[in-house]
């Protein structure tokens, strides 16, 4: 860059600068500092805070501020890996992530192919209709998500089923395609996993199909002219020219929205705060309840503090193998 | 003011091209029609561009389904929504009941709705500055709305006055740790709310030692530093984009350092700021379980008001009402998103993740 603003000091100042090894050039650095106090402060201290109070025997907020509580090394972490409590909720949190995951990139591949399409007219509104989701807020569509899959009677879906399962046997349908209603979506156990499924593929499918899209829209025509005067049929063109293109954005977006997914809590705790009986508590919601419900805070931080070492270690292989930090060395 | 006229006429230019969309379709029928009658295209090619927008639209109207069923919602106060009558209420029994409680008894805008104005007291204040400022005609006072507005300022300037310059940084100017300090950024651009309510248990009680809770202007700040990573990155990919030439020129021409910035990055990156922008707005606007632990009712923003109301019983969300807050709550959001659509999908398309 043309403007370096390298000082004019005296000689001492000469002579500290050579001392240390921050020279003019580098003042950019006294933009990004501020940030990095703010960040640091707010998001860093506090995560070492958290990894002290999993090494006391904190219960509740009182004594980790009035110092009633003590060290006790890593019995929390000990116990909380002997508790079954932890392995199921760990398990359903990446099950969740997994399941969730598949299901969000065929729909958003499916929608951006669909709506990128040469012969969907009016492609551009539909495309900015269904983007809206990312615009609301999240207690929003979750609580609204939470009353489609109420329980009763009739609820939304329960109601649809039911006006499905009039169609079906009026057209004498067999028995296994009819549903039993009311299905209980909030207190079952992989009732009410499905609905956080579905929940979460909702909210995230708008920036997948933002990514997907664009990208999209960067493949050349002539390469798909080509393909077709090549005689290729739609799973061919699919495979060697839209395929190579949207490869990269989706990988990218999958670590994104999976990295979020990770950290749910809103949507089982919206839904039924991680029941029915504890078996859908997601690995956040796991360690909020048992500092808020329980009264565990050691145990609680140590949980907390295994989620943050996992999502960092997951971001930190996809930075590293996923090239997702691309561009940050170049300048 | 030039960016809320730049503001105003985008949503405006987006407006007319909604309504003229119906004319465009149906020219667009018109051509299909006459080319099927002069033989330009056979029925069969007319067929499948009409199976494949039926198709899409159909998408479109079962993935909004939520939406609209909670905006029909909210037009329904006073009959009981899940009822033998089916998923939607009665059209006959619309109206804006809901609406009017909002506005005039819940704590959206005045606590109980009980509305007032804002006065000048001249010869009141501190000796500086001898005009105070109150709410007259409300015994209430000023209700979460206020709260909101007054937080996402908070997060908005303090967000911006960090992000911007730490972005043209990045972008720009090669300094003694800049690999690390960027590295460390994008493995925290996901962690955002997740993390905060990780480390809930920790805040809380960091804040109650320093005496922090209870604090919309601290709060405002930690939205922002949570902001920080995502958004800082985003843009620094975004002014990549932007040829250095350009500044070179401007340098040639006899343009000082501050005059590129402001001559030449500002202006190119304002979709990216736009974006920033609304990013930054929703981290403070639609937070709560922070809010909820860290501050006492009569400070609570919207969002937690909004999360109150949806869990006010455990199976009992009085819907209407809910619907025609969160409505509200939303419709800003919803506004600006829609002027900025095209900024926002050219944003997160951003470097890095292209082919």
């Amino acid at each position: 860059m043309a403007s370096s603003h390298s000082g004019t000091g005296a000689s001492g100042l000469a002579r500290l600068r050579a001392a240390v090894p921050f020279s003019g050039r580098d003042w950019g650095l006294l933009l990004v500092i501020p940030g990095v106090i703010l960040f640091s402060s707010f998001m860093l201290y506090p995560i070492f805070y958290l990894f002290y109070i999993s090494l006391t025997d904190a219960t509740f907020a009182g004594s980790v501020i009035g110092g009633g509580a003590e060290l006790i090394g890593l019995d929390n972490y000990l116990q909380l890996f002997g508790d079954s409590q932890f392995w199921t909720s760990m398990s359903t949190t990446w099950l969740f992530v997994a399941v969730s995951l598949v299901i969000k990139v065929f729909v958003a591949v499916g929608i951006a192919l669909l709506l990128n399409h040469a012969r969907v007219v009016g492609k551009r509104y539909m495309r900015a209709a269904v983007i809206v989701p990312l615009g609301f807020p999240g207690i929003f569509t979750i609580t609204v998500w939470r009353g489609m899959f109420s329980d009763a009677r009739f609820g939304v879906f329960n109601t649809i089923l039911g006006r499905y399962n009039g169609i079906a046997s009026s057209l004498s349908a067999p028995e296994f395609l009819l549903f039993d209603v009311p299905i209980g979506f909030l207190s079952g156990r992989w009732e009410a996993f499905f609905a956080y499924v579905t929940t979460e593929v909702w909210l995230a499918y708008p920036f997948m199909v933002i990514i997907i899209v664009s990208a999209l829209q960067d493949v050349p025509r002539e390469l798909h002219e080509a393909a077709m005067v090549d005689g290729a049929g739609f799973l061919q063109r699919f495979r060697t020219v839209t395929l190579p293109a949207i490869q990269r954005p989706v990988l990218f977006a999958s670590i994104l929205t999976g990295a979020t997914s990770f950290q749910q809590f809103l949507i089982p705790w919206v839904f039924n705060q991680g029941g029915p009986a504890r078996q859908n508590e997601l690995i956040i919601v796991y360690g909020y309840r048992e500092a808020i419900s329980f009264n565990q805070f050691g145990l609680s931080a140590a949980i907390l503090i295994v989620a943050i070492a996992v999502i960092g270690l997951f971001m930190y292989a996809a930075v590293r193998y996923g090239g997702l930090a691309e561009g940050v060395g170049e300048r | 003011m030039n960016a809320l006229a730049s503001v105003l006429a985008l949503l405006r230019a987006k407006l007319v091209g909604f309504a003229t969309a119906p004319k465009r379709f149906v020219v667009t029928v018109q051509r299909a029609v006459y080319d099927l009658r002069t033989g330009k295209r056979t029925p069969w090619d007319v067929g499948k561009s009409v199976l494949m927008t039926a198709f899409g639209l159909s998408m479109v109207l079962i993935l909004l389904f939520p939406l609209f069923w909670i905006f029909t919602a909210s037009l329904a106060e006073g009959t009981r929504l899940f009822n033998t009558g089916g998923i939607f209420p009665d059209p006959t029994t619309y109206n804006l009941n809901a609406y009017r409680w909002v506005l005039f008894e819940s704590n959206f805008f005045f606590v109980d709705g009980d509305w007032g104005y804002p006065q000048l007291v001249i010869g009141g204040g501190n000796g500086l500055v001898p005009i105070a400022f109150r709410w007259a005609g409300t015994e209430t006072g000023p209700g979460a709305v206020f709260n909101s507005l007054y937080l996402v300022s908070v997060t908005i300037v303090a967000g911006f006055g960090m992000i911007v310059p730490a972005a043209y940084a990045f972008s720009r100017r090669s300094f003694i740790g800049r690999k690390r300090i960027l590295y460390g950024y994008v493995l925290f651009t996901q962690i955002g709310a997740g993390l905060s309510i990780a480390t809930l248990v920790a805040l809380y009680s960091l804040f109650s030692s320093y005496g922090l809770t209870n604090n919309l202007f601290i709060l405002g700040l930690f939205y922002a530093a949570g902001a920080i990573p995502f958004n800082t990155w985003l843009l620094k990919t975004y002014m990549d984009n932007i040829p250095v030439s350009y500044e070179e020129a401007a340098m040639v021409d006899g343009a000082s350092f501050l005059d590129t910035i402001r001559e030449v990055i500002l202006p190119l990156t304002k979709p990216g700021l736009a974006v920033v922008l609304i990013f930054v707005w929703l981290a403070g606007w639609n937070e709560f379980i922070i809010a909820q632990t860290l501050l006492s009712p009569e400070n609570y923003p919207l969002s937690v008001e909004l999360y109150n109301l949806a869990t006010e019983g455990r199976f009992s969300t009085p819907w209407t009402r809910f619907a025609a807050f969160a409505n509200l709550f939303a419709l800003p959001v919803a506004i600006v998103y829609f002027a900025a659509q095209r900024s926002v999908e050219d944003g997160l398309s951003f470097g890095g993740m292209e082919g």
